[in-house]
């Protein structure tokens, strides 16, 4: 590194103060080239406000993103307990209507009957185990003896009215079908506890 | 360059001074907040932004053996309100404000609860009258989900939602009297609900999270301060479709013959596991107050005793035959009434000749003379000792709450009589379970099974605890078992009620019993517990049916139970497909 640094003859104060005065020359001290480097550079000033402000910034739109989310979260938790609770009274529905008691009230009330005479047939040689007997009618009568309060209100699939909302087209569709097979067996069969279609 | 450094000074002196002062207001308000009155502020913060809510734990099903939800939890709702904040407020409809008045808001919550306007009004007026800042009254206790949405819609500021719990019992009357109920505030009261409490109760968890102001949870700031636990399922042996359709066969009867009361118990023979415990009356648990009477609400078959009568001997005959000291073919001579040298009195129960019997024979004609000169052939003891291994006199190991051990008394304090009435099924007496249980052990080539209600605890990870003992105990040996079996065969096909319980297709082993019911005071009353109990197929047999019906009124005699045992057992068999019987049955002499 070449020596270039302007040089200024130092004033000789004590001997010639009239003249320094006099003359009174600018003077400044000249920084060396490492201190020049070392004095803080515009460049960096700015970049370091430039990046406080970029994470300033990027944490605002964080905290905005983060509570614009904490209303989706709401929402949707808002919203998953309401399904929570229609799946839930959906169920109950569903298995109070296959209790027993009301798939037993619903069998009958489409003319079906138990029979509990249960015949064999043994395929390997055709053999006929027990006794072939007809029905002796639906179990109990029409009446449920074993109560279940959940059921009160509930109609029985012939009491729906057609075409009205999903349950009642499942009644629909199998009630007509059901009522030419049932009249013969009901006119035929023991008159004691079998269900009359007719009523329908 | 003097003037510069002394407003450099001051300007110094006037930075620190204020920075001083500046820095004093600060901590002084520090001080202030975060000591003298911290809190307050804190508890005021706290109570703005922190919500603790419960966090309910279910409490676990009861299902049968398929499982089918006999007990589950559904969410309610109590509906409650704020009585000093009650008055009229604006409702934001689609034709603009209106104003909803007290009277109005009440009519309408009124028709959804079942309630009247009035009636919710006076529950205002009521709690107001007691105290005049009373912020907390019920208006209805554990609605559904659908009358909650609906008062939900109506938006009335002051009233209010809050979660209750509750349980249901999906099939109502079906196997009541084996799972009990909760009160209505979800104690456990009666049967496997209170027995088995320990498996099914949960614990509530607490939670707490912050809201914003507008009531918006606060991110990352729920706390579990106490974890939920949910309960474990009990896990039952019943099959609730049979269980209904026995509940249903036992009702029609007993109400056809005026019985007081009535059960049957239908038992696997190999596994001793009951798979229907049927009662008449029963209850309801989701309606416990339509059974009025405290007795109807459990199971008697459980808990009540009787003397069971003639269907006893067969535990006579099965212990003569192991001790080796008769066969089927034995023969004594029965007479209408047997004097024994200890100075008894027996007799049969109609007056008839001396009757030339095999033991096969007093069976078939339930003789009590007969059979006491069978039952003479062994010791007392001897027949105590059998009489405790077929379990009789003790609790069975279904664990049931409240289960009767029935009574037998030391064969040391068996008097004359009893010595004798013991033969035949008088002086002891026995629940349904342990009638059933001795039909099972014959019927299982004399291996006596745990009798098995409850298969297990069943915890969230499918891991079962609680599991009982499946080990049987031998009472009487294979042969004896055997000819037991084909002995009471022999009643099945000649016994009076021979066309009244015929099943085609199956051999059917069964005994019937008529025994007198005590009054409770030392006599008898006029009535008769009427029963029978066997099993089928008698060449392999599989279940045991047990009916007893208590004062048949209109049918004194084992033919009023008789048709149950028919229509139940063939139940069992189409519905667990048991293959009919092929060879037929073994023919025993019944006389000589």
């Amino acid at each position: 590194m070449s020596d270039n640094l302007a040089r200024a003859p130092r004033p000789n104060w004590a001997t010639e103060p009239a003249a320094a005065v006099e003359e009174r020359r600018h003077i400044e001290i000249v920084s060396s080239s490492s201190q020049r480097r070392a004095r803080p550079k515009i460049v960096y000033a700015l970049s370091a406000v430039t990046g406080v402000s970029l994470i300033v910034l990027a944490q605002l739109l964080l905290s905005v993103g983060i509570s614009q989310s904490a209303y989706e979260v709401s929402r949707l938790q808002a919203s998953q307990v309401e399904l929570g609770r229609t799946a839930e009274s959906v169920t109950e529905d569903l298995v109070r209507s296959s209790s027993p008691q009301s798939l037993a009230a619903n069998a009958e009330a489409l003319g079906m009957v138990s029979n509990s005479n249960p015949v064999y047939l043994r395929l390997s040689d055709g053999a006929v185990l027990g006794a072939p007997a007809s029905a002796a009618g639906s179990q109990g009568g029409a009446a449920s003896l074993v109560p279940n309060s959940l059921l009160a209100g509930v109609p029985l699939v012939t009491q729906l009215p057609q075409g009205s909302g999903q349950g009642a087209s499942v009644g629909g569709a199998v009630a007509p079908a059901a009522a030419p097979a049932a009249a013969p067996v009901a006119s035929t069969a023991t008159p004691n506890g079998l269900p009359t279609p007719a009523t329908r | 360059m003097a003037s510069s450094t002394r407003s450099g000074r001051r300007r110094i002196a006037v930075t620190v001074v204020l920075l001083f002062a500046f820095v004093a207001v600060f901590v002084v308000r520090l001080v202030d907040i975060q000591i003298v009155r911290a809190d307050t502020l804190n508890a005021d913060s706290l109570g703005n932004r922190s919500v603790e809510q419960p966090v309910y734990g279910s409490r676990g099903d009861i299902v049968d053996a398929n499982g089918v939800v006999l007990a589950g939890t559904v969410m309610r709702y109590n509906i409650t309100l704020s009585p000093r904040n009650a008055a009229e407020f604006e409702r934001t409809t689609d034709a603009g404000k209106v104003t909803v008045t007290v009277a109005q808001a009440a009519a309408e919550v009124g028709a959804l609860t079942g309630q009247s306007g009035d009636a919710i009004l006076k529950i205002i007026a009521d709690a107001l009258a007691e105290n005049k800042d009373s912020d907390y009254a019920f208006v209805a206790r554990a609605v559904d989900v659908s009358v909650f949405r609906a008062i939900d819609k109506l938006e009335i500021p002051w009233m209010y939602a809050e979660k209750n719990p509750s349980r249901v019992y999906p099939d109502g009357a079906v196997a009541g009297n084996l799972v009990g109920f909760v009160s209505s505030v979800g104690e456990a009261q009666a049967g496997l609900e209170l027995g088995q409490d320990a498996c099914l109760a949960s614990s509530n968890g607490i939670e707490t999270y912050e809201k914003g102001a507008d009531g918006v949870r606060l991110p990352q700031s729920t706390v579990t301060t106490r974890q939920a636990e949910n309960g474990g399922d009990v896990v039952t042996t019943i099959d609730s479709d049979l269980q209904w359709y026995v509940q249903q066969v036992l009702a029609k009867q007993a109400i056809a013959t005026g019985a007081a009361w009535g059960n049957v118990v239908v038992q696997e023979v190999k596994t001793g596991k009951l798979v229907a415990v049927a009662d008449y009356p029963s209850v309801d648990p989701n309606n416990v107050n339509g059974t009025p009477n405290p007795d109807d609400r459990g199971s008697r078959a459980f808990t009540a005793s009787f003397e069971p009568g003639s269907t006893f001997k067969a535990l006579t005959a099965a212990s003569v035959l192991d001790a080796g000291v008769a066969t089927p073919y034995s023969k004594v001579v029965a007479p209408y009434r047997y004097l024994p040298a200890n100075g008894a009195n027996v007799n049969d129960s109609s007056g008839h000749a001396d009757l030339n019997l095999t033991l096969t024979g007093v069976l078939i004609e339930s003789s009590n003379t007969g059979m006491s000169k069978f039952g003479e052939m062994i010791s007392d003891e001897q027949r105590y000792d059998y009489m405790t291994k077929f379990g009789i006199g003790a609790v069975t190991e279904s664990g049931f709450l409240a289960e009767d051990s029935g009574i037998l008394h030391p064969w040391q304090d068996w008097d004359n009589q009893t010595k004798y009435a013991t033969m035949f099924g008088q002086g002891l007496t026995t629940t349904a379970l342990q009638v059933s249980s001795i039909y099972q052990t014959i019927g299982n080539n004399g291996v006596r099974m745990p009798v098995q209600l409850v298969a297990g605890c069943r915890h969230a990870d499918g891991t079962m605890t609680e599991v009982p003992p499946t080990t049987g105990t031998p009472v009487i040996s294979a042969t004896a078992a055997r000819d037991t079996a084909d002995m009471l065969e022999m009643v099945y096909q000649k016994g009076w009620l021979a066309a009244k319980w015929n099943i085609p297709g199956y051999r059917v082993a069964a005994k019937t019993g008529t025994a007198q019911m005590p009054d409770g005071q030392g006599g008898y009353t006029k009535g008769y517990l009427v029963s029978v109990s066997g099993f089928a197929p008698a060449d392999d047999p599989q279940y045991v049916v047990s009916v007893s019906l208590a004062d048949p009124v209109k049918l004194n005699s084992s033919a009023a139970s008789a048709p149950v045992f028919q229509e139940v057992m063939s139940q069992v068999l189409k519905k667990y497909r048991a293959v009919p019987s092929g060879a037929t049955a073994p023919a025993l002499p019944g006389t000589w």
